[in-house]
C-alpha cells in the first residue's frame, strides 16, 4: 500500500513539472472567474433577487469558482491525451507503477492546482464580494470531491479518445449541461420543476451547494447529504477511473 | 524486489500470435532468449519487431501463445515483469514540457534507485547531455532526445533491456557513441538486451545472437557468424574476356565455358559454380584464402575482373526468405 503512495507522488511530482511552468493556464484560470463576477455580477447584482435574500455577487462568485475547479479537473484528464500524443504514457505504462498510482497521482495534482486556484480566488473575492470562509472545511470537501470526480472521469474520457479535439468536444458535451443544472449561475429552487428534477439528478449540484456553504453559509441541501454523496461519488469515479485506464491501454 | 524463478532464459515466446484487426502482426513466432544474452531481433519494417517489444513489454495482450520474461507470464504477472524491464521505445516517448534532468530523476524515483542525485547526473553525462540538463526537451534535436531516452533505459540497470531500433535517425557519431554504450552495459554483466533494428550492419556489430522475422515469422536464428557460415560461404564473381574462346565447349559464344566452370570446381574448397554474365559466380569456404587457387586453376580462360562478396546477414535474408531485405535497395 505505501507502495503505491510513493509510487503516487512520483506521479503526482511530474504533473505538477509539467503545469507549474504553463503560465497562460495560470493566469487564464485566475482571470476567468474574476472578470465574469465584475462584469456579470455587479450588472445583475441589483436586478437579481435571490429567494433566500442572499446577495447575487455572492452566488455568482461561488459558482464561478466551483466552475474553475471542474475546468481544472478536465484538464486533468487531457493529460491523459497529452501523455498518449507525446509518447509519454508508453513510460508510465512499462514502469513498476500500478494504474491505480497514476490515476492517484494526477488526481492528486489537479486537487493541489483546485485548492491553490480557490485559495487565491477567494482571498481576492473577499475583498469586493460576500465570500468569506464561515466554514472552511466543507469547501475544502467541495473543492476535493468535484476535482476528484472531474479528474476521474477526464480520465476515463481520455482513455477512450485518441485525440485533444474530441476531448475537447466531448468534455464541453458533458459538462457544459451539468455547469448549467449545478445551479452556478442561480438557485437550484428557482429552476421550473422539470428542469429541478434534474438538477437534484447531477451529482455536481451537490458539490456546488456545499462549496456554497463553506464559503458563504447558504446552502439548500443538508450538507450532510452533499458530503456523503461527494465522497461515495469520488470513490466510484476513482475505481472507474483505474478499471477504464487499465483496460484501455493494452491493445 | 522480487525475484524471478530460476530460468536459464530471459525471454521465452512461443507460438505467439497478434492480430490488429484483419492484419495480422504476428503469425506463431517462437523465441527463447538467454539470460545475459546481446539479442537482435532483424526484420524489414511491417515484420512485426515493435508489436514484439510491445507484448514482451506488457503493453499489449498476446493474441494466442506464452509469453514469459524474467520468468514472468507477460499476461498474469504483469507488474513483476515490469519491475525487471527497461525499454527504449521506437516512437518519440519524452514529455516536451520537462528538462532531461526531470525525466531521469522519475524515472529513478519509479525504480527506487538509492543517490538519486548523483546517479542522474553520471548518466547526463554519460550521454552528453549534462550541459543541457535543465532545458526543456521541447528544445532538442532528434539525436539528443534519443540519448536521453537510452539514458532512462538504462539508468536503473535493468535486468532486460528492451530497445526498438535505438539508432533510428542518428547520425554516425551519435550511433557509434550508442553502440560504445551499450556494448559497455553488456560487457558489465547482469543485463540481457533485446535489440530490434533493421540495419543488418548495426545487429552484426553489436548482437551476440540474432533472429530474422520476415512477416510475424521467425525465418532463421543464430549467431551472426554461423549465419552467414551456413550460406556456404564467400561468393568470388569472375568476369572471363568474352572474345577467348579458346577453351572451346561453350553452347553460346560469350558465355563462359563448360571448361572453365570445371576448373573451378577442381579448386579446394568451392561449393558452387555457377555461369554469371559471361563470367562466372562461384561459391567458396574462406574466399580470401582461396582466391589465388582460383585464379590459378582459371588462367586459361583469361580472368580480367575480380570481385570477392564477403556474405553478411542480408544475403542470409535473401537466401531464406527469398526477397530481399530492402527491395528499393537491391532491385
Ligand atoms: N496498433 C496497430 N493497429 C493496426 N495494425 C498494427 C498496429 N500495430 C502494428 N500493426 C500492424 O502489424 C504489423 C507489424 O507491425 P510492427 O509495427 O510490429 O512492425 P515493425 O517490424 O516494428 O516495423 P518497423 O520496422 O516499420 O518499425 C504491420 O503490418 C502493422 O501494420
Ligand atoms: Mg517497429
Amino acid at each position: 500500500m505505501s507502495q503505491v503512495w510513493v509510487d503516487s507522488w512520483t506521479v503526482f511530482l511530474r504533473e505538477v513539472m509539467r503545469y507549474r511552468r504553463d503560465r497562460a493556464y495560470w493566469v487564464g484560470q485566475l482571470a476567468f472567474p474574476l472578470v465574469a463576477v465584475a462584469f456579470i455580477g455587479f450588472g445583475l447584482n441589483d436586478v437579481v433577487r435571490l429567494p433566500t435574500g442572499a446577495d447575487y455577487l455572492g452566488h455568482l462568485a461561488t459558482g464561478m469558482l466551483a466552475l474553475i475547479v471542474g475546468s481544472s479537473g478536465v484538464g486533468g484528464g487531457m493529460t491523459l491525451i497529452q501523455d498518449r500524443e507525446s509518447g509519454f504514457l508508453r513510460v508510465l505504462l512499462v514502469a513498476p507503477v500500478s494504474r491505480a498510482a497514476i490515476v492517484a497521482g494526477k488526481v492528486l495534482a489537479r486537487v493541489l492546482a483546485s485548492l491553490m486556484l480557490v485559495g487565491i480566488l477567494v482571498g481576492i473575492l473577499a475583498v469586493f464580494t460576500p465570500v468569506a470562509a464561515p466554514h472552511p472545511l466543507a469547501a475544502l470537501v467541495a473543492v476535493v470531491g468535484i476535482t476528484v470526480v472531474f479528474v476521474a472521469l477526464g480520465i476515463a474520457l481520455g482513455t477512450a479518445l485518441r485525440s485533444a479535439e474530441s476531448y475537447r468536444l466531448i468534455a464541453a458535451f458533458v459538462t457544459v449541461p451539468l455547469y448549467f443544472l449545478s445551479g452556478i449561475f442561480y438557485p437550484v429552487s428557482t429552476l421550473p420543476a422539470a428542469t429541478r428534477l434534474l438538477s437534484w439528478a447531477n451529482p455536481l449540484t451537490y458539490g456546488v451547494d456545499l462549496l456554497r456553504y463553506g464559503l458563504l453559509g447558504v446552502n439548500e441541501v443538508p450538507v450532510g447529504l452533499s458530503v456523503a454523496l461527494l465522497v461515495v461519488l469520488t470513490g466510484a469515479c476513482a475505481a472507474a477511473a483505474v478499471a477504464v485506464l487499465d483496460r484501455g491501454t493494452r491493445d | 524486489m522480487d525475484h524471478a524463478p530460476p530460468s536459464q532464459f530471459a525471454i521465452e515466446v512461443a507460438g505467439l500470435q497478434k492480430r490488429y484487426g484483419e492484419q495480422v502482426a504476428l503469425a506463431g513466432l517462437d523465441l527463447r532468449v538467454e539470460a545475459g544474452t546481446f539479442f537482435g531481433l532483424l526484420g524489414p519494417n511491417g515484420a512485426g519487431k515493435t508489436t514484439t517489444v510491445s507484448i514482451l513489454t506488457t503493453l499489449a495482450r498476446p493474441g494466442a501463445g506464452s509469453v514469459r520474461v524474467s520468468g514472468f507470464d507477460v499476461a498474469w504477472e504483469r507488474e513483476k515483469v515490469r519491475r525487471t524491464l527497461g525499454v527504449v521505445f521506437q516512437e518519440p516517448s519524452l514529455d516536451r514540457e520537462l528538462t532531461a534532468r526531470e525525466h531521469l530523476d522519475l524515472q529513478a524515483r519509479f525504480y527506487r534507485l538509492p543517490e538519486r542525485r548523483r546517479r542522474v547526473g553520471e548518466a547526463l553525462e554519460r550521454v552528453g547531455l549534462a550541459g543541457e540538463a535543465d532545458r526543456p526537451v521541447r528544445g532538442f534535436s532528434g539525436g539528443m532526445r534519443r540519448r536521453l531516452e537510452i539514458a532512462r533505459g538504462v539508468l536503473h540497470r535493468p535486468r532486460i533491456l528492451f530497445l526498438d531500433e535505438p539508432t533510428l535517425g542518428l547520425d554516425v557519431a551519435s550511433r557509434a557513441a550508442v553502440w560504445d554504450h551499450l556494448r559497455t552495459l553488456h560487457a558489465a554483466g547482469g543485463t540481457t538486451i533485446f535489440l530490434t533494428t533493421h540495419s543488418m550492419e548495426e545487429a552484426e556489430t553489436l548482437c551476440g545472437r540474432v533472429a530474422i522475422i520476415d512477416a510475424g515469422r521467425r525465418i532463421v536464428e543464430g549467431t551472426p557468424a554461423r549465419l552467414v557460415e551456413d550460406l556456404g560461404g564467400d561468393v568470388v564473381l569472375l568476369s572471363l574476356d568474352p572474345r577467348d574462346g579458346s577453351a572451346g565447349g561453350s553452347a553460346d559464344p560469350g558465355e563462359a565455358p563448360d571448361a572453365a566452370l570445371a576448373a573451378a570446381r577442381s579448386v579446394e574448397g568451392v561449393r558452387d559454380v555457377s555461369r554469371h554474365g559471361s563470367g562466372l559466380r562461384v561459391t567458396v569456404r574462406e574466399g580470401t584464402r582461396r582466391l589465388p587457387a582460383l585464379l590459378d586453376a582459371l588462367r586459361p580462360f583469361c580472368v580480367v575482373d575480380v570481385e570477392l562478396r564477403r556474405p553478411d546477414l542480408e544475403h542470409v535474408f535473401l537466401h531464406h526468405t527469398g526477397h530481399p531485405f530492402e527491395p528499393e535497395q537491391l532491385a
